[in-house]
C-alpha cells in the first residue's frame, strides 16, 4: 500500500518554496558580496 | 506481523525539494571555499598561546611594547595590539588611541587581553576576531584607500565595553 | 497495533504539573521581557536605565536577565512541561515514574532561584554565555546547573515511560509526538555535557575559590558544545507541533509521517558536531575544524528544509481541505481566526527570515561580515524569539484552556497580540540586520558609544518602535494567558472543553520504514559523529590547558 490517503500535488508550497530559495539566494548573495568586497584577510 | 520492512514512500515533489536543497547547500559550499583558497578572505586560526597575566609586563612579550613594527618600510607592518579593560593599546603611550600607517601599506594585526575576552572589528574589512586572553589573533589587512578606519570592541566587557575603540589612520 | 489517533485524559494532578512548568516559564518570560525593551529605547536614544536605580543597575545586568530568563528559563520550562504533555498523550499513559519528574522540576525551581539571586542582585551580569574570565558569584553558575540537572531528570522520566511502552508495545510504531519528545530530550542530554562539564571542572570551583584560574578558550569550546543543540532544544518542540498538531489544526493532515520522523532523527545526529560555527572567529582553533564544522552546519540545515517542505505540503492540504483554491489561494482558507493557528503561522513566516540570517551566520567566512554585530541579535530574535516564542505563544492557546478547564480570554485579542508580534518583530529584526551590516556590534549600549556615526541613526529608531510594539505584545501575551487561566468567568463548560489537537498522517504510519523506529543505530551514529568532529580538537585544547585566567569582576 503505497497510496497517500488525500493524494495531492503540493503545488502551493513548491511556489512557496520557490519564493523562499529566490530569497535565500538574493540575501544570502549580499552579504557574500559584502563579504567580497571588504578584501582579503590574509 | 511483516518480517519485511516496508519501504521509505516520499512524494515526487518533496524528493525534488530535497535534492534541489542538498543542491543549493553545495553551491553555497563552493562559493565559501572559492573565496577562502582563491581570494584569501580567511578566518583567524590558531596562532600561539600566551600568558595574560605577564603578556603586558614580561620583556619578551611584544605585547609589552604594543604598537607598529615596520617589516618592510613604508610597506609592510606588524601591529601588536593589547586589549584591556576598556581601551586598546596601541602603542606605548596608554592614551594614544591612533595607529599611523601610509596609504598601500600590509598590516598584519596580533592581537590579545590582559584580562577578559574583548573583541576586535575593523570597520569596513573583514577583520573581525575574538579577542581571547591567552591567545593571540592574528589577521592581515592592505590598506589600498585612504581614510579612518575605527576598530571597535564587539564583546561585553564590563561597564565601559560601549567606549572601547581605536583607530588605524591611513594616509 | 493501532493506527487509531492518541487518545489519553490526563488526569487534574498531571495537568496541575504541566501548568506548573507554564507558569513559571511565563512568569520568567514577562520579567525578561521588560529588559528588551529597555535594551531597544537604549539603541534609539532614550536610556530608562538611570531610572531604574537601585533596582537595576545598568544595561548589562538588564541584558543578563533578558537573556537568561528569556532564552533559558522561559524555554526550558516550557518545553519540558509541553514535553511532559505530549510524551504521556502520545503513549497514552502516565509517566512511569511521576515523582522523578517531580523531582527534576522541583530541581529546576530550586536552581532558577539560586541563580536568580546574584542576577538581581547584580552580582552575575555576565550575559547569558558567562564568558570567562568574567566571574559571577557561585551561585549563578552552580543554580544553572540545577537548572540543567532538573532537566535532565525529567528527561529520564520520558525515557523511563518511553520504554514501559516499548516493552508493551512490541513491533509499534512509536507514536510521532512522544518519539519526538524522547528524541529532543535525548539530544539535549548530549549536548549539555560541554556546559556541564564547563561548569563543574572549571566555573564553579574558580567561583568558589577552589581554582585559580581557567582557560577561556577551553570554556569557550565547552560553552559553544551545547550552545549549538541548545537551540535545536528550543526549536524542536515547535516543530512538534508544527508536524504532529498543526495540520490538525488547519483541517488536514501530516504531509509524511516517515520525512517528520527522519528530520528528527536527523537532528539527533547532527545537532551537537558542529558547535565551532559559533567559534568562526575565535583565535585557538584552527581553520581545518572551523570549515569541517561548516560543512557539518549546512547538513544540519538539511532537515529544516525538509520540515519546511512537510509543513507547508500539509498547510496546503488543511488549505485546500477547507475549500481553498488556487496556487496560493488556499492560504487565505487557513483558519486565521484561530489565534494558535495564526501564532504558529507567522512563527513559521518569521522563521524564514530567521534561518537565512542563520544560514548567511554558518557560512564560514562570511561570518567575518556579521559576527558579534547587530545582525546576530536581529537573527536570533527570528528563530528563538519568534519560530519559537511566537509557536509557543500559539501552543500555550490552547494548553492552557486545556490544563485549566477554561477558555481563551478574548481570542480576537489573542489574534492581534501576534500579528503585533509579528509586526514588531520584523521591524526590530530588520533594522538590527541592517545596522549590524553597517557595523554595529551588539552587547553594546550603542547610545553610548562614541563611533557611532549618523548613519546607523534611522536604523536604530526603528529598533526602538519594533521593541516598543513587541513591548506591548508580550504584555498583553501574559494578560490574556493569566485572565484565562485564573478568571473564574473563563470555566468552560463540558462542550467547550479543549482537546489536544492531533495530527493524522496521510500515509498510515504502520508503513513507516522500520530503520526510522530503531534507536541503536541513530544514536551510535551520533555519538561516532560527535567524536570525530570534537574529539581531537578537545583532547588538544585539554592537553594543553592553561588555567592562566583569574576572575574579573568588570561591571
Amino acid at each position: 500500500m503505497s497510496e497517500h490517503d488525500d493524494h495531492f500535488k503540493p503545488r502551493g508550497t513548491i511556489a512557496i518554496l520557490a519564493i523562499f530559495v529566490i530569497t535565500i539566494i538574493i540575501l544570502w548573495g549580499s552579504v557574500y558580496l559584502i563579504l567580497l568586497q571588504r578584501g582579503a584577510t590574509q | 506481523m511483516s518480517s519485511s520492512s516496508p519501504k521509505l514512500q516520499i512524494d515526487p515533489y518533496e524528493r525534488g525539494w530535497m535534492y534541489f536543497s542538498l543542491g543549493l547547500l553545495a553551491a553555497f559550499a563552493i562559493a565559501i571555499t572559492v573565496a577562502g583558497l582563491a581570494m584569501g578572505i580567511q578566518l583567524p586560526g590558531f596562532e600561539q598561546r600566551v600568558d595574560p597575566r605577564t603578556v603586558d609586563t614580561d620583556p619578551n612579550s611584544p605585547w609589552s611594547k604594543p604598537g607598529l613594527r615596520e617589516v618592510v618600510p613604508g610597506k609592510e607592518y606588524d601591529a601588536y595590539i593589547l586589549a584591556q579593560i576598556w581601551r586598546y593599546s596601541v602603542s606605548e603611550q596608554p592614551a594614544q588611541k591612533e595607529l599611523e600607517v601610509p596609504l598601500g601599506a600590509t598590516v598584519t594585526f596580533y592581537i590579545t587581553s590582559k584580562d577578559v575576552q574583548h573583541g576586535f572589528l575593523l570597520q569596513n574589512t573583514n577583520l573581525n576576531v575574538q579577542v581571547v586572553p591567552g591567545q593571540v589573533a592574528k589577521l592581515t589587512y592592505t590598506f589600498n584607500q585612504a581614510g579612518r578606519y575605527d576598530f571597535i570592541c564587539h564583546e561585553y566587557c564590563g561597564t565601559g565595553h560601549a567606549a572601547m575603540f581605536a583607530t588605524v589612520v591611513v594616509k | 497495533m493501532s493506527a487509531t489517533l492518541p487518545n489519553y485524559t490526563h488526569s487534574n494532578s498531571e495537568k496541575r504539573f504541566i501548568g506548573l512548568h507554564l507558569f513559571i516559564g511565563i512568569l520568567a518570560l514577562a520579567i525578561g521581557s521588560l529588559f528588551g525593551p529597555l535594551q531597544a529605547f537604549e539603541h534609539a536614544g532614550l536610556d530608562l536605565y538611570p531610572y531604574l536605580k537601585p533596582l537595576f543597575q545598568s544595561y548589562y545586568q538588564g541584558l543578563t536577565l533578558h537573556g537568561v530568563l528569556n532564552a533559558l528559563v522561559w524555554t526550558t520550562f516550557f518545553i519540558t512541561g509541553f514535553l511532559t504533555l505530549t510524551v504521556t498523550h502520545g503513549l497514552e499513559r502516565p509517566l512511569r515514574y511521576p515523582k522523578l519528574n517531580a523531582v527534576g522540576f522541583w530541581v529546576m525551581v530550586v536552581g532558577l532561584i539560586t541563580t536568580a539571586i546574584p542576577l538581581l542582585l547584580n552580582e552575575a551580569s555576565v550575559l547569558y554565555t558567562f564568558y570567562a574570565p568574567m566571574k559571577a558569584h557561585w551561585a549563578f553558575y552552580l543554580g544553572l546547573t540545577l537548572v540543567v540537572v532538573g532537566s535532565w531528570i525529567e528527561g529520564y522520566g520520558f525515557f523511563f515511560t518511553y520504554a514501559a511502552w516499548r516493552k508493551d508495545n512490541p513491533g509499534v510504531r512509536s507514536p510521532f509526538m512522544a518519539f519526538a519528545s524522547v528524541i529532543t530530550m535525548l539530544m539535549w542530554q548530549i549536548a549539555t555535557l560541554g556546559v556541564a562539564i564547563e561548569i563543574l571542572t572549571m566555573l564553579l570551583p574558580w567561583s568558589l575559590g577552589l581554582l585559580e584560574g581557567v582557560d577561556p578558550q577551553l570554556a569557550r569550546t565547552y560553552f559553544w558544545f551545547t550552545g549549538h543543540p541548545l537551540v535545536y532544544f528550543w526549536l524542536l518542540p515547535a516543530y512538534i507541533s508544527w508536524y504532529g498538531m498543526l495540520p490538525k489544526q488547519v483541517g488536514g493532515k501530516l504531509f509524511s509521517d516517515s520525512l517528520a520522523r527522519l528530520a528528527f532523527w536527523l537532528f539527533l545526529v547532527l545537532s551537537v558536531p558542529l558547535g565551532f560555527h559559533h567559534q568562526y572567529v575565535d583565535p585557538g582553533v584552527p581553520t581545518a575544524w572551523k570549515y569541517i564544522h561548516a560543512i557539518l552546519t549546512y547538513s544540519v540545515f538539511f532537515p529544516s528544509m525538509l520540515t519546511a517542505f512537510t509543513v507547508v505540503a500539509s498547510l496546503e492540504n488543511g488549505g485546500r481541505q477547507n475549500g481553498g483554491k488556487g496556487l496560493l489561494g488556499w492560504i487565505r482558507a487557513l483558519p486565521w481566526g484561530n489565534p494558535s493557528v495564526t501564532a504558529q503561522l507567522l512563527a513559521g513566516i518569521l522563521f524564514f527570515f530567521g534561518g537565512i540570517s542563520g544560514l548567511a551566520n554558518a557560512s564560514y567566512n562570511v561570518n567575518l561580515v556579521l559576527h558579534n554585530t547587530a545582525w546576530v541579535p536581529g537573527h536570533f530574535h527570528l528563530t528563538v524569539g519568534s519560530a519559537v516564542t511566537l509557536s509557543f505563544m500559539g501552543i500555550s492557546f490552547w494548553l492552557i484552556p486545556y490544563l485549566t478547564g477554561k477558555k481563551l480570554w478574548q481570542p480576537r485579542w489573542a489574534n492581534i497580540q501576534v500579528w503585533l508580534w509579528f509586526i514588531g518583530m520584523l521591524i526590530f529584526s530588520n533594522a538590527m540586520h541592517v545596522v549590524g551590516l553597517l557595523g554595529a556590534p551588539r552587547r553594546t549600549p550603542l547610545g553610548l558609544a562614541p563611533y557611532v556615526p549618523e548613519e546607523w541613526s534611522g536604523h536604530l529608531l526603528r529598533v526602538g518602535i519594533g521593541g516598543a510594539i513587541l513591548f506591548v505584545s508580550v504584555y498583553l501575551y501574559v494578560v490574556i494567558v493569566a485572565v484565562t487561566a485564573f478568571s473564574k468567568k473563563q470555566t468552560a463548560s463540558a462542550s467547550e472543553q479543549v482537546e489536544i489537537p492531533v495530527a493524522e498522517a496521510m500515509q498510515d504510519p504502520t508503513l513507516t520504514p522500520v530503520w526510522l523506529d530503531r534507536w541503536t543505530p541513530w544514536v551510535v551514529g551520533a555519538l561516532a559523529l560527535i567524536a570525530l568532529a570534537y574529539g581531537p580538537q578537545l583532547y588538544e585544547q585539554i592537553i594543553n590547558i592553561s588555567l592562566t585566567s583569574p576572575g574579573f569582576r568588570v561591571w
